[in-house]
């Protein structure tokens, strides 16, 4: 019964899979021109495919691809994904190669996301077993959360429209979910390559690596440390082989060793790569300056925009802190309370990153809703799941009819578009807080499980 | 008349009932429109005698080396060409008109056009030395409107006007189609009126004197989403001479370096400070590392050689 409901299970999970390859393809053989890679939600400074391409045409005339301010990429994308922009094949959309490679990087990350739902799954109930709860919760009811996990980042739409809207989103959200899944399977070279990868497309999984240490060091997700030792205490059974090993340094000394190698091959590969035109000094200038200092103002469906267009020169550099520290400062007390949960604590900090970063796009969004996946069967008892569902749909389409109304039609001004861009950050902030505090929750609901009365410690 | 209040397209003109063309489009220019066509300013920019402060999009600014088209539509009759229902352009006025430009050096060719009735006469007291004058009708001949544009509400072209441009579409841009041919063009029974040239005071012969000499054309452009495919490819030879050129400034030999805004090509006249370049070994190198084609696929073998790399080391760590 069992084996036919799995492959009932993992027969309709190609089904999916293969559903919305053929709706990214119908969308991208779409006769009408749906105009999406000019939204702002979609592409950004730091996504858009117009930029590429403008980018890889000054490359191709003897230019710095950074001159004029108009790509502030990776000089590798450039490399990579620079021919594909003005390849054109007869009777093709154009941009179709393109859009392949996204579709292929969607689905590759799709793979890995269910690998690694799998790896975290297994790691769950193993714990449980060890923990002796497993006849307290009901394991059968447990969904699959790797495939849950890929099917919703696949068939999200915000993974489709960033898709076929050709921004580098997809490839930048394959970088991140390789790196955790290198880093969930002890892959230690794959999760550097990763991390080091992720870190040069855009700026902010660099904060990954502190899930990747927890997890390389102990595990992938398990409860706290301190419940299977009470567990233990009760059965007077010191049996060590049953408890979860503690945290070991030798795979962060290799994974430093992988990452700094990989990172100077990025570097040297950039450096021949821009010889010419300044060499590392004006990339980083470029990318990572221009992140962090906010340059362009254009709106998306991000706050900082909104803010700096309004602020005063002489206070700017202080608002630049205090926005970037606004994320610094919340990864420490959440390392300190989820390190127990690594890849918990990675979902967190991307949401935390694609809300507050200075130009954020749905792509972003579609990473984290995915990696959210990987966790429904102890976030089953999260509050405010309908609220949430129903304000994203929302936001998703108020949101350009708000930009239509500012900017095609006047009769709107930028405050209509910046409510929406507010209801979003709040929306994404409700889904932070309400998501850790069920984590929290069922962490505690374990704990009565096994000590059997509610202990009056505020965790 | 495009912005008269009574044209129910308002500033365009159309001279087919397909209303195809709009010859009051974005590349027309119009200095003097309403109630400031009139004889006195017509006369005054023919000669060049205006108050100081007239600006000088509204003068007429020729030399002695101009080609000029002149062409005058409208209602006219013996030795007359009517303006603005109120006065009148006489063919002596004309006449002195174009003797004055010809004694102030104003223009070498002048060729004037007239699609009035009996046009022929307004051109009858021309006197001065390289002017060519073509009529569409001759004294005692009315000049006729070709169709009527039942959604305007008059009649769009004349028959003289309707053939001229019909001729001019016939052409394409590599027809050298001389004035014979175009004066030739006009068929009298089409036209309902004879047209009649004067070609005694132009000195060469119409055959060799191509049309463009006072007729241009407009060229349309088509955009097209393939912009970046219009830039030929980079010139390999374009570092080398860079190369060559810092190492030999203290040359004193004329080099011409021009590069070209779009980055197309670099002229080198003298050829030396190549040879001078090409001495060093370490130059030569350089030189052959610094060449475009070269960083490039350095830079993508290293870009392909990351996936390779990357499943080995996992596998040996495996």
């Amino acid at each position: 019964m069992e084996k036919v409901k799995k492959k009932i299970g993992s027969f309709s999970f190609w089904n999916w899979v293969i559903a919305s390859i053929i709706f990214r393809l119908i969308l991208i053989y779409f006769p009408k021109n749906l105009n999406l890679s000019s939204r702002p939600e979609v592409s950004t400074p730091l996504t858009s495919f117009r930029r590429l391409a403008e980018g890889y045409w000054l490359k191709q005339s003897s230019m710095s691809s950074y001159a004029g301010s108009m790509y502030h990429g990776s000089p590798l994308l450039l490399s990579l994904l620079g021919p594909l922009t003005v390849k054109r094949i007869e009777g093709q959309p154009n941009h179709l190669l393109y859009s392949l490679v996204s579709v292929i990087a969607d689905v590759v990350s799709a793979m890995l996301i269910r690998a690694t739902g799998q790896n975290l799954r297994l790691a769950y109930l193993r714990s449980l077993e060890s923990l002796d709860l497993v006849k307290q919760i009901d394991v059968s009811e447990f969904l699959c959360s790797g495939d849950i996990a890929a099917l919703i980042y696949l068939c999200n739409p915000f993974t489709i429209v960033a898709c076929v809207g050709l921004s580098t989103s997809p490839i930048e959200n394959m970088a991140v979910i390789l790196c955790l899944y290198g880093a969930c399977s002890r892959l230690i070279p794959l999760a550097a390559f990763g991390w080091v990868i992720a870190t040069h497309l855009s700026l902010y999984p660099a904060i990954l690596i502190i899930p990747v240490i927890f997890l390389l060091g102990c595990g992938p997700d398990s409860p706290p440390r301190k419940l299977f030792l009470q567990r233990h205490q009760q059965k007077e059974v010191l049996n060590q082989s049953k408890l979860p090993p503690g945290f070991s340094w030798r795979p962060i000394i290799h994974f430093a060793f992988w990452a700094f190698l990989w990172s100077v091959y990025v570097l040297v590969l950039c450096g021949i790569s821009l010889k010419q035109f300044g060499g590392l000094w004006e990339m980083f200038k470029s990318t990572y300056g221009f992140i962090l200092t906010v340059e362009d103002l254009s709106p998306n469906i991000g706050v900082l925009w909104y803010f700096f267009a309004e602020v005063f020169e002489f206070f700017r550099n202080f608002f630049l802190i205090v926005f970037h520290v606004n994320i610094l400062f919340m990864i420490l007390p959440l390392a300190i309370r989820l390190r127990h949960r690594p890849c918990y604590l990675a979902f967190v900090y991307v949401a935390i990153c694609s809300m507050l970063k200075s130009y954020p796009s749905v792509g972003d969004s579609a990473l984290y809703l995915g990696l959210l996946g990987w966790f429904v069967n102890e976030l089953a008892d999260m509050q405010f799941s309908l609220f949430l569902f129903c304000g994203y749909v929302g936001v998703s389409l108020l949101s350009p009819v708000m930009h239509n109304l500012w900017i095609w039609r006047g009769t709107g001004n930028a405050n209509f578009y910046f409510t929406t861009a507010m209801v979003y950050a709040c929306l994404q902030i409700v889904l932070v807080v309400e998501g850790v505090s069920a984590m929290l929750n069922h962490d505690r609901k374990l704990r009565i499980l096994i000590t059997g009365k509610p202990q009056d410690a505020k965790s | 008349m495009a912005c008269n209040t009574r044209n129910k397209y308002p500033a365009q003109v159309f001279n087919n009932e397909n209303h195809r063309l709009n010859l009051y489009g974005d590349n027309v220019e119009v200095d003097y429109r309403g109630y400031e066509v009139t004889v006195e300013n017509f006369l005054r920019v023919l000669t060049g005698r205006h108050e100081t402060a007239v600006p000088r999009s509204k003068r007429l600014l020729s030399d002695e080396g101009s080609h000029i088209l002149l062409y005058m539509t409208g209602h006219g009759g013996d030795e007359f060409l009517k303006f603005q229902d109120s006065e009148e352009l006489q063919s002596h006025d004309l006449a002195d008109a174009v003797k004055q430009m010809k004694e102030k050096h104003r223009f070498k060719e002048l060729l004037i056009m007239v699609d009035t009735c009996q046009a022929a006469t307004l051109f009858n007291q021309l006197q001065s030395p390289g002017v060519l004058a073509i009529g569409s009708s001759m004294k005692g001949e009315n000049s006729y409107s070709h169709h009527l544009d039942s959604d305007v509400g008059v009649s769009v072209v004349d028959r003289f006007t309707y053939y001229t441009l019909a001729f001019f579409e016939r052409l394409n841009i590599y027809d050298n189609a001389s004035l014979s041919s175009l004066f030739s063009s006009y068929n009298p029974s089409l036209l309902m009126s004879t047209a009649y040239y004067r070609k005694d005071l132009y000195k060469r012969r119409l055959e060799e004197v191509p049309v463009t000499n006072f007729f241009g054309s407009v060229m349309e452009t088509i955009h097209t989403d393939a912009a970046y495919k219009a830039l030929s490819r980079r010139n390999s030879g374009r570092f080398e001479d860079e190369m060559s050129l810092d190492q030999s400034v203290h040359h004193i030999e004329r080099r011409m370096l021009i590069k070209v805004n779009d980055g197309y090509e670099i002229h080198d006249i003298n050829p030396e400070g190549e040879e001078g370049a090409s001495k060093c070994p370490w130059s030569t190198f350089r030189n052959k590392f610094q060449k475009a084609e070269n960083v490039d696929s350095l830079v993508n073998y290293g870009l392909v050689a990351m996936i390779p790399l990357l499943v080995i080391s996992t596998w040996l760590v495996q």
